[in-house]
């Protein structure tokens, strides 16, 4: 029987040899597999199983100096979607129709790649009741949707200092480009403008995150690690809510006094308030402004392009440090100075007003705004009365003396440069001088000379001389605080978790102004004037402290006058400065003066009364 | 001589398959237990696989104690039963749907097996009593095309299921049986190049007939999807090439050690599709890495080595062609199935002998066992 045996001897060799081969090949791929790429597959498997989420830290608050909060976080009822919703057309059309809302918006938002992969994408924010309830009811037909609870910013008190606190919105892809925005990711809510931008950094907080374990359908199992976030810290601004609330109310009722005075343009107006001593600023009010409520969740398009429209008169702009004015007469307390400093005129120096004044020759006349003439005037009158023949005289004087003195002299105010204000965009003005002249008209050879007029206009701040509120009302504060200008500010205190300060603002000294006690004695006591029998007098008759102030009204090519008033109070001992400016106003007096007169009564405690006064000067 | 109480030990007893088959059991019996811990009916599933093991035993005496070559005078009757069990799914009131495949047994709707299994040794018995005939010359051509015929009505009537699988291990079965069996091997060679061209030309066809009918007239499409994926895992990463991947992102993070039993993520977090049945090795690659799979692979070669001994110890041609059928019908499930979840063979339903869960599956195995210890029992010199 071992024939067969015998035959087939070689082919069970070859079976064996087919076994090992299978063995052997399947154990060389599983030693390539686990041995040599083991860790690749490790990092893959990972990968699978690990998602990592973050969360996001509220916001710290925004608190005006005592403490009440102008910006809070309130919880908002929102709609999130899954982000494998975007395969469902059904369920977007459903979800349009409910939430009243383009498929086409919901499908953007829903497939936004902005945000990590597991994270539900928010739709819309601040749901009815009635969407609630609904989607709670049918849960099962809108699989993935979700009710969430969001920190959203709440506006306590509206749009009261909505320019200092300034808007929120999702960081921009040229934001994160910035070492400041390290650590931030695409669709992390950041401030935008205003203490929100200032003060990022600290009302920030650091995010938290969780690391789970997820199975295939993408369930979670079980929590590997986490952080809790750390909430942001809440900043304390100098601004007092209730001053300011008076600011932005006076600006209001000058705007409408300006209508009655026959002046229909006016749109627009700016003014602030700051402590002589420290620089806080107490107010800052522009107008027009707008409702920050309309940012949460991403502004529309709509409500974006009605703030950015050119008949808006630009709401979003800052004017107390982002517009720059011709400062008119309130430039004329600089100029004076600028006089008593070089010798160039004294406080009962005399000077003749004829009204047309022709010093720089007959085809060269320049009016003072009293066609008529002041006649015989001293210097303290000039400014008590505005009269500007006065501060040709000195003006010109400045021009023969040459070496650009009365400019330097400015920029010994502040004008001309930042004044380093906590807050973002501000711009520096202008003190224009031969240089600048020269550079500004680089293709028109025939006006780059510096000329006499020049000199005369920019001594009674018109000509190419402009400055922003702030800088009038730090200048003014200068002038109150024996010619040290503080650096204004709006961050007084940075709040941790229980309320204690981590950082206090301590008051810095800007500018030191070169100026004699006796010079800022001569300028207070006309300025005092002003206000009790000058160009000011009607606007702060029967005030229960002494201001010492000054009007303006400027010329703007192609517009109507711009009125100015600005202050330091109490005059003997001053603890506040103000400056008013109504664009296409009118005259200062008239309308700013009153604006400033209940600013500086909210400061000093005195009653809030509106005042209908008369200025015709300039 | 052996001292006569071991001698009465061996002649009935090869200890070497027999230890093989006994740790395979306890391997898959811990990695079932594994697999199926984490899913919600895990323990009922454990309790099933026990059971199957446990009447695969009793199959495995029973075969173990009957002469085989009593069959030899069967093989018509053989022939027809084989041919019934295989259709018995289509007939109705009997059968139950799977996966696109009718191969379940269902009498008053109670699934009984699958029987494709037991149509696997049946097949090995009729094409042992068929090619042991030619007494290890199969030398004309007319001789093999006999051959062939009883393979094709088995072959014929599996793929009408549809079930591609069971009819490619119809296929090995026979392969290596015709080896053994005498077959000239240049033949062997030949038929394996016509099956390869065949594959190609039905899947080709099959394309044709699809487009020309507008359904899917022979092959099912997640067939072809099978095939073409393994070919190119990135076609479709989440539909067919999905499991494909997990499969080795599973084993290849098992690493050396693995990553201990019950703690591997990739199954216990149901990215593994059918991880205690089709996908068992990749838990085991999975939580015992590479030790885990030499271990396995060591525990496979002792079974076919120890059947390979018994096939040329056999009393006769028709003992040692019953072994080699077995042989090659383990060799190429192994292979099947630990090349699919490691991206060597394409994606089928071939569950690994002695390991996957499955009850008739595991009978089957077992009482493979059981005709090899009775060809053991029987063989010559005894």
């Amino acid at each position: 029987m071992a024939t067969f045996r015998e035959d087939l001897k070689g082919r069970y060799a070859v079976l064996g040899i087919v076994i090992l081969l299978v063995l052997g090949s399947l154990l060389v791929r599983l030693w390539s597999m686990q041995v040599l790429s083991g860790a690749q597959y490790s990092a893959q498997a990972d990968d699978n199983r690990v998602r990592e989420i973050t969360i996001d830290a509220p916001r710290g608050r925004i608190l005006d100096r005592n403490g009440t909060p102008l910006v809070e976080n309130r919880p908002a009822l929102a709609v999130s979607v899954a982000p494998t919703a975007k395969d469902d057309p059904d369920l977007l059309y459903r979800l349009s129709t409910l939430l009243d809302m383009p498929v086409a918006e919901i499908e953007e938002r829903v497939s936004s790649q902005r945000e990590e992969a597991l994270r539900p994408r928010v739709v819309a924010v601040d749901v009815s009741d009635e969407v609630v309830a609904y989607l709670a009811e049918h849960e099962a037909e809108y699989p993935g949707v979700e009710i969430q609870t969001l920190p959203v910013r709440m506006y306590p008190s509206g749009s009261l200092a909505a320019h200092v606190i300034g808007y929120t919105g999702e960081v921009s892809e040229d934001q994160l480009k910035l070492p400041e925005f390290q650590g931030y990711a695409l669709g992390d809510i950041v401030g935008k403008t205003g203490a929100e931008r200032q003060f990022e950094s600290v009302l920030q907080g650091d995010k938290g995150y969780r690391r789970i374990e997820v199975d295939a359908a993408g369930r979670p199992r079980r929590i590997i690690e986490e952080a809790e976030p750390i909430p942001g810290s809440d900043v304390l601004l100098t601004i007092d809510a209730e001053v300011q609330s008076v600011a932005e109310e006076a600006l209001l009722r000058a705007l409408a006094d300006a209508h009655a005075d026959e002046f229909p343009n006016a749109a627009a107006a700016a003014a602030v308030a700051l402590d002589v001593r420290t620089g806080e600023v107490l107010a800052m009010a522009s107008y027009p402004t707008y409702d920050p409520e309309v940012f949460l969740g991403g502004i529309s398009q709509d409500d974006w392009e009605a703030l950015n429209a050119k008949s808006s008169e630009y709401p979003l702009t800052n004017r107390t440090i982002m517009a720059q004015y011709p400062t008119a007469s309130t430039q004329k307390a600089f100029t004076g100075l600028a006089g008593l400093e070089h010798g160039v005129t004294r406080e009962w120096a005399q000077y003749y007003c004829p009204g047309k004044w022709t010093e720089m020759g007959e085809q060269w006349p320049k009016w003072c705004w009293d066609h008529g003439g002041h006649g015989t005037i001293s210097f303290h009158q000039g400014v008590v009365e505005s009269c500007d023949t006065v501060f040709y005289e000195i003006g010109y004087e400045f021009y023969k003396q040459g070496d650009e003195k009365l400019q330097k002299y400015f920029r010994e105010f502040g004008f001309g440069s930042l004044t380093g204000i906590d807050l973002p965009g501000e711009v520096d003005g202008r003190v224009p001088d031969a240089q600048w002249k020269t550079e500004f008209n680089e293709n028109y050879p025939e006006y780059q000379k510096w000329l006499p007029g020049d000199t005369v206009n920019i001594s009674i701040g018109q000509g190419d001389f402009l400055a922003t509120p702030m800088q009038v009302a730090a200048a003014y504060a200068g002038i109150a605080n024996g010619g040290a200008i503080m650096r204004p500010h709006v961050l007084s205190e940075v709040l941790d978790s229980k309320g204690d300060p981590v950082r206090v603002a301590e008051p810095q000294v800007a500018i030191e102004a070169d100026v004699t006690p006796a010079n800022l004695g001569v300028m207070t006591r006309a300025l005092l004037d002003v206000t009790e029998s000058g160009t000011g007098a009607s606007a702060f008759r029967g005030f229960g402290a002494s201001v010492a102030g000054k009007t303006g009204t400027a010329e703007v090519a192609g517009k109507d006058d711009y009125a100015w008033f600005a202050a330091f109070a109490p005059a003997q001992d001053p603890q506040y400065a103000v400056s008013v400016v109504i664009e296409q106003g009118g005259h200062g007096g008239a309308v700013a003066g009153p604006a400033a007169r209940e600013i500086l009564a909210s400061l000093l405690g005195l009653p809030v009364e509106h005042v209908r006064a008369q200025d015709i000067s300039r | 001589m052996v001292p006569t109480r071991t001698r009465t030990v061996t002649k009935w007893v090869n200890v070497p398959l027999l230890v093989s088959v006994a740790l395979l059991l306890l391997y898959g019996s811990v990695m079932v237990q594994s697999a199926t811990s984490g899913m919600s009916a895990g323990d009922a599933m454990f309790r099933r696989h026990l059971l199957g093991i446990g009447l695969g035993l009793v199959g495995m005496l029973i075969a173990w104690f009957v002469d085989l070559s009593k069959l030899k005078g069967w093989l018509g009757p053989l022939v027809i039963f084989n041919a019934l069990l295989i259709i018995s799914p289509r007939i109705p009131g009997l059968g139950a749907s799977a996966k696109g495949a009718t191969s379940w047994l269902e009498i008053a709707g109670i699934r009984l097996f699958q029987p494709s299994e037991p149509a696997k040794f049946v097949t090995i018995v009729v094409m042992a009593i068929v090619i042991s005939q030619y007494k290890g010359r199969v030398e004309q051509p007319k001789d093999l095309a006999r051959i062939l015929a009883f393979l094709a009505l088995p072959l014929g009537l599996i793929l009408l299921q549809p079930d591609l699988g069971t009819g490619m291990v119809f296929v090995a079965i026979t392969a290596g049986m015709l080896l053994i069996g005498g077959v000239r091997p240049r033949w062997i060679v030949a038929m394996g190049l016509v099956a390869a061209v065949a594959v190609v030309g039905v899947l080709a066809l099959d394309s044709t007939l699809d487009r020309a009918f507008d359904r899917d007239v022979a092959l099912q499409d997640y067939q072809k999807n099978r095939l073409l994926v393994f070919i190119d895992p990135s076609l479709d990463p989440s539909g067919a090439g999905y499991n494909l991947a997990q499969s080795k992102i599973a084993i290849g993070s098992g690493e050396l050690t693995g990553k201990g039993l019950g703690s591997g993520t990739q199954s216990n977090l149901n990215f593994l599709p059918e991880r205690h049945t089709d996908f068992i090795f990749s838990v085991l690659g999975e939580e015992l890495g590479f030790l885990g799979g030499v271990l396995l692979l060591g525990l496979y070669l002792g079974l076919l080595i120890s059947a390979l001994e018994i096939s040329a110890s056999a009393r006769d041609l028709y003992g040692s062609l019953l072994a080699a059928g077995l042989i090659s019908m383990w060799t190429f499930q192994i292979m099947v199935n630990v090349g699919m979840t490691i991206g060597l063979m394409p994606i089928t339903g071939i569950p690994l002998p002695f390991m996957s869960f499955g009850s008739s599956f595991m009978i089957t195995n077992l009482v493979g066992t059981g005709m090899l210890l009775s060809v053991w029992a029987r063989r010559i010199g005894v």
